[in-house]
């Protein structure tokens, strides 16, 4: 078992930014990079994007992770990436 | 869920800070006011949510009642602690600026978790189509069993699927007989039988019998996940009436600027700095930019949410604006108004030959055909529970029929191996059938005529109702086929279709799309492959009994996943009430933001009766969006034409 944690930007670039927006966005993008197989923790800030992912790199690779965000519209920036326990 | 437990938590803690602050003047309690204020700031620093969007939307270079909330709140406590300072009241009055602030506070939380909670719930399609598939599977490893993780199931493995399981994966039976409920998948209720070498969907309900099942994709390669994958991008996807609701937002800072520093200047010059400031915080308050901004995506979200529903899959808000402008609809023949596959319509016995005789002669001879026709014929057979025997012999004969031998009997069949021998009855009969664009089989034995079979493509069932349903909505219907014009028009007939186009080509196919779109927004519907370049050339491509085909559910621009054709009025009628009511929304609360912002500016609101009303305007709202969630396909009423 190699799990990875790995903490990104995800930026819709058309949201308007007002708050009930912004949640349901996070809330979707939440749910559908959680229903991912191999990923088991997902946690969307919906004010600022910031996204913290734990994976089991056995089951799924990074970029088939953000190439979900990106089909949902997101672009992505990755801020760290590290390995855990 | 916790996430949503947390959000009421703080606005239930918020109101108590509030509310406590708010009473405990009023009480005998020694330095009251020096509690309330401390208990008012607690609250007002509970609805830091607030203060965090309102920031944010700086940072997005965008406005929302978010901001403008911060900035008034701020306002009001600066005044608490700096105004009463001038006056004789001293700490009385500061408890009521900042008892106004937590009670601002306090609505504007309530509210943003209740919008929450209302677009959390358009999800609920989602979810439920989510829940079908189960989280293990039951497979077959080294002679035992044993319950794993979807997630580890391997391609190629046994699955076992006991009565009343949802199936976990896609696969093909091997063992076993059931019915399967493939709801979620076809949105058909009707239970479908499953035996070996049948292919199964994974979120699909086991009825009866146990199977085991190969598998063949799991997790998020089924076609559910697939499907549930389309809907969440297609929610995802802006609907263009959203641009014009973007631009009042985004000209929305410069207005309040212009509004607030105006209504401030113009009441300190007339009546005073305090009521300025009060009535400048109302205006800040009142305004509601996020009614425009959410009445767009909500509906979009929920309008393919409630399609999802319906095993429609409409792939973005752009088609939902399409679909409503649909003024013809295309429909492909073969596999789309009909079933594809011939069938026995029609038996014409003569002499002492029964209708069974007649089936079971032809079926005997043609036992080992591959051809279309003759497999009609032993559908037939069996559909009657006749026994077939092999025949002692046979031979194909390209294009004119079937010549065999059963026992002694010599079987004849096709119009050409026994032509000389046909009646004056068979010969009319066999000329009726044909003038209706079907094919007549005559059956001999020994070179007597026994009987005639009528074969068809049949119309589906609800071929009829789903073009009366279209008409009904002033939709004009127009039938495409590669056919001759014989079949075509006995079809056009049976299906009501306002006008039919025969004996075309593929790219024929296209330019009569072409055709039809000069002035009209054209859908076609048809299978989704044989028929894509029409399908990607009209204004919106239907691709139906999608399910299963990735071909199809690419390229069309809503897929029906079953073979329902009366979605496609339902998902037109849909799709005009979705837009009807976005429309609606951006102008509701374009002009609610106007009143609103007037009788603020006017003074005639304070900044309590303010918030609460832009809460009022921005919650209908997004209520009225979420609604279209429930919208449900209108009982159809036969008439008669």
């Amino acid at each position: 078992m190699s799990n990875e944690k790995v903490i990104l930007n995800a930026l819709k670039t058309d949201c308007t930014g007002c708050s009930t927006c912004a949640d349901f966005k996070a809330d979707n993008l939440q749910h559908a990079i959680a229903r991912l197989n191999g990923v088991s923790k997902v946690k969307v800030d919906e004010i600022t994007g910031k996204t913290i992912i734990e994976y089991d790199m056995q089951k799924i690779i990074l970029s088939k992770i953000t190439e979900r965000f990106e089909k949902l519209g997101y672009k992505v920036e990755i801020v760290s990436r590290e390995e855990i326990r | 869920m916790i996430e949503q437990f947390k959000g009421v938590v703080l606005v239930i803690l918020l109101g108590l800070f509030a509310l406590a602050g708010a009473l405990i003047p009023g009480t005998q309690i020694a330095y009251a006011h020096e509690i309330s204020i401390a208990l008012t700031l607690i609250a007002v620093a509970l609805g830091y949510r607030i203060y965090l969007h309102g920031i944010r939307s700086l940072f997005h270079k965008n406005v929302t009642a978010q901001l403008f909330a911060t900035i008034a709140i701020f306002i009001s406590v600066i005044a608490g602690f700096v105004l009463p300072q001038a006056s004789a009241t001293g700490t009385a009055e500061a408890v009521g600026y900042l008892t106004a602030a937590a009670i601002v506070a306090f609505i504007i939380l309530a509210g943003m978790t209740t919008e929450d909670y209302i677009i959390h719930r358009t999800r609920g399609a989602l979810e439920a189509l989510i829940k079908m598939t189960p989280k293990t599977a039951r497979v077959r490893r080294d002679g035992t069993e044993i319950e794993v993780p979807i997630g580890e199931v391997k391609k190629g493995e046994i699955v076992l699927v006991k009565p009343g399981d949802n199936i976990p994966v896609d696969g093909t039976v091997i063992s076993g007989h059931s019915t399967v409920n493939q709801a979620t998948i076809t949105g058909e209720s009707i239970p479908v039988e499953k035996t070996v070498g049948d292919r199964t969907f994974a979120g699909t309900l086991n009825e009866h019998g146990a199977l085991e099942i190969k598998v063949e994709k799991i997790a998020e390669d089924t076609t559910l996940a697939h499907l549930i994958d389309l809907v969440e991008e297609a929610q995802e996807k802006k609907a263009p009436i959203q641009n014009v609701a973007d631009r009042f937002t985004t000209y929305f800072l410069p207005i309040m600027t212009v509004v607030s520093s105006s209504v401030f200047a113009f009441t300190y010059f007339t009546i005073g700095f305090d009521v300025a400031l009060a009535r400048t915080v109302t205006v800040l308050l009142v305004a509601c930019p996020c009614a425009l901004a959410i009445a767009v995506p909500v509906a979009v979200a929920a309008t393919i949410g409630n399609a999802s529903m319906n095993a429609i899959i409409i792939k973005g808000g752009t088609h939902i604006e399409k679909l409503k402008d649909v003024k013809i609809v295309a429909f492909d023949k073969t596999g789309t108004l009909t079933l594809g596959e011939p069938r026995v319509v029609e038996i014409k016995t003569f002499g002492n030959y029964s209708e069974a005789d007649t089936i079971k002669y032809a079926a005997i001879a043609e036992k080992f055909s591959e051809h279309p026709l003759s497999k009609a014929v032993i559908a037939k057979a069996a559909e009657m529970n006749l026994k077939i025997p092999d025949p002692t012999d046979f031979k194909t004969i390209p294009g004119q029929g079937v010549d065999a031998h059963y026992g002694d009997k010599h079987i004849l069949i096709g119009r050409k191996m026994i032509e000389t021998e046909l009646s004056e009855e068979a010969n009319q009969l066999m000329s009726r059938v044909e003038s209706e664009g079907k094919t007549a089989i005559p059956v001999a034995i020994d070179k007597k005529v026994i009987g005639v079979i009528v074969v068809a493509d049949t119309v589906r069932e609800n071929s009829l109702e789903a073009i009366q349903r279209l008409k009904r909505l002033g939709i004009k219907t127009v039938m495409i086929t590669g056919d001759n014009i014989r079949t075509a028009k006995s079809i056009a007939e049976q299906t009501g279709v306002d006008e039919y186009r025969a004996e075309l080509l593929p790219e024929q196919k296209v330019d009569v799309i072409k055709e039809l779109m000069k002035g009209s927004v054209v859908a076609m519907v048809g299978d989704g492959v044989n028929d894509a370049p029409a399908l990607a050339t009209s204004d919106v491509g239907f691709a139906m009994g999608a399910a299963g085909s990735d071909v199809a559910v690419e390229t069309a621009d809503v897929a029906l996943l079953g073979d329902d054709l009366t979605k496609v009025e339902y998902a037109i009628s849909l799709s005009r009430k979705a837009f009807t009511r976005m429309k609606g929304n951006i102008v509701y609360a374009f002009i609610w933001n106007i009143v609103a912002l007037t009788i603020a500016g006017a003074g005639l609101l304070n900044p309590i009766l303010a918030v609460v009303l832009a809460e009022l305007g921005c919650i209908s709202v997004v209520i009225n969006s979420a609604l279209l969630l429930r919208n449900k396909p209108k009982p159809f009423i036969q008439t008669k034409e």
